[in-house]
């Protein structure tokens, strides 16, 4: 036999495989559709059960949970700060991994860079991948990047299921954030606003909140030197004027005056221990 | 007797058959379908290859229950949780069909999710389907984006708060991301613009998309022939040379072409 070029190999090989099928193959119905029809009954049947389970073990009311979660929760408001932002389980993994990597510098990766590149790989594959061996045993580097692709999805959307986040604006943390980072008593304007305006939906502060997005934790944020009450202020008014396109622009719905008070509380800010 | 019998017959089988020839004759489709249920498929294939099938059968699911629930759902944030409300609660059956296309909606993911893993392995993306796994990906990318412009719709503080991230992850791409944001968002804030696009890609914009590329995927399916488990002894287009000593070492040189005709051995070259 001659030798052949890789893509005179592959025709010949496709051309192989239609005349076996031609020969040795069976007709799609009955022997497939039969298969195909079974497995469509079996996934139209776990469809109903999934929906019967939600609805006869949850209430009529909001947020009343069975067994799948509950019917809805209480109608959208876009005031409320205490509600902690969860999309639906299959972007789990994109939501944790946006905790691991945090505003500004590497924030990019996690949200648009990991998942583009994803994407693109998974598009480049049958181009990166063109011999024609199909054998898993013989096929070591695609066997290896499969279970590490399911590893880690299969990780983070663990971690995304079941971190659990505390918020809270009641004045109890109030005063538990004044005691701990030792804060003056004029920060205490500051930090109602803070747990009331929604800083924690993104912001980590003495480990409540969350952190989405990367922002970064706000615990010691006053310790990090050359910032300054006016700068603070100022970064809450207008995120944009430092460069920062993510977070929401709050010199709309706050007044000076609140501004400047979110920035005492945030530059008196030391972290526990560092106040002194 | 047996004639009239046989003559009556005739006229139904011409009835029956006559709207069957005339579709036929003027579009060819009967033939188009006879080739898809009567084609050969490899005889190795089994349970792994319904996946597709199965995604399919829930993409279905998803169409039609979506447009069940188009005739209740009033797209405006002042209406929409109040109908969600009321197809849940008090619409007869408005349950079973919100709830279906809720949970379809998983089961689809994870069934596209189980269909791509069984290509991968059994290495089906190779020449000459390379087309049609591009296709998969596409579909994959755009049932995930039905997944996030549906999860806003019942406009309750879960569907808000995510769709609030959600706009807020698209806005951190470089140069397109505020764009894309904005796009979305449609206003100043999550508000009924937002409903609105959110409703029109959810519903029209991304279904016509997945059902072209479906269409697609399905074309390319049946023309190419569905792969056979790449370790299978029997499987389709296998390398005649490593497999023809380990099974029947004589078969090429004592009879050959006995059952295949004289390429399988590679002679005729």
């Amino acid at each position: 036999m001659a030798v052949r070029s890789p893509l005179e190999q592959r025709r010949a090989q496709h051309q192989r495989y239609k005349e076996d099928v031609q020969r040795t193959g069976k007709p799609f119905y009955p022997w497939a559709m039969f298969h195909d029809t079974v497995m469509s009954l079996v996934v139209v049947s776990v469809i109903v059960a999934l929906a019967c389970i939600w609805y006869f073990t949850s209430g009529e009311s909001p947020g009343e949970p069975g067994l799948l979660g509950p019917r809805f929760t209480s109608e959208a408001d876009p005031g409320t700060t205490s509600f902690i932002p969860r999309p639906d389980w299959y972007f789990y993994f994109l939501f944790y991994l946006l905790r691991i990597f945090k505003w500004p510098e590497s924030v990019i990766l996690g949200t648009v860079g990991i998942p583009t590149i994803l994407l693109l790989l998974m598009l480049a594959l049958p181009f990166l991948d063109v011999r024609r061996e199909r054998r898993l045993l013989r096929r070591p580097v695609a066997v290896v990047a499969a279970i590490l692709v399911v590893l880690s999805m299969g990780i983070l959307t663990y971690k995304g299921a079941t971190t659990e986040e505390s918020l809270g604006g009641d004045e109890a943390l109030i005063e538990e954030w004044m005691e701990a980072n030792n804060l003056p008593e004029e920060a205490r304007a500051g930090a109602v606003l803070y747990a009331e305006t929604g800083c924690q939906q993104c912001h980590l502060y003495l480990g409540a909140g969350s952190a989405n997005l990367g922002a970064p934790e706000l615990t010691a944020i006053g310790a990090e030197g050359g910032k300054g009450v006016d700068y603070f202020a100022r970064y809450i008014g207008n995120p944009r004027q430092f460069g920062n396109t993510v977070m929401p622009i709050y010199g709309e719905s706050l007044s000076e005056e609140n501004l400047r008070q979110m920035g005492i509380f945030l530059d008196a800010s030391k972290g526990p221990g560092g106040g002194g | 007797m047996p004639r009239a019998k046989s003559a009556r017959r005739q006229q139904i089988e011409r009835a029956v058959l006559y709207p069957l020839d005339w579709l036929e004759e003027r579009s060819g489709l009967i033939g188009g379908v006879k080739y898809f249920i009567f084609r050969k498929v490899p005889q190795d294939i089994g349970w792994p290859q319904t996946l597709g099938s199965a995604t399919l059968t829930a993409f279905i699911v998803q169409a039609v229950t979506g447009a069940i629930l188009a005739m209740y759902y009033k797209p405006h944030p002042e209406t929409a949780y109040e109908s969600i409300r009321y197809i849940t609660n008090d619409l007869t059956l408005g349950w079973l069909v919100r709830g279906m296309h809720r949970w379809g909606a998983s089961v689809f993911i994870i069934l596209m999710f189980f269909h791509m893993a069984r290509v991968f392995l059994y290495g089906a993306y190779k020449y000459p389907r390379e087309l049609n796994w591009i296709i998969g990906v596409l579909l994959l990318a755009l049932g995930m984006f039905e997944g996030f412009t549906g999860y806003l719709l019942p406009w309750d503080q879960t569907s808000y708060w995510a769709s609030v991230v959600g706009i807020n992850i698209n806005g951190t791409a470089p140069f397109l991301g505020p764009f894309l944001a904005q796009f979305l968002q449609g206003g100043a804030e999550i508000g009924a613009d937002t409903i609105s696009r959110f409703y029109a890609l959810h519903m029209l914009l991304l279904p016509g998309a997945l059902f072209a590329l479906i269409g697609l995927h399905l074309y390319l399916v049946i023309r190419l022939g569905v792969t056979s488990p790449p370790w299978s002894p029997e499987a389709a287009g296998r390398d005649r040379a490593e497999v023809a000593p380990t099974t029947n070492g004589r078969a090429g040189l004592v009879r050959p072409g006995s059952r295949g005709g004289l390429t399988r051995t590679g002679v005729r070259k």
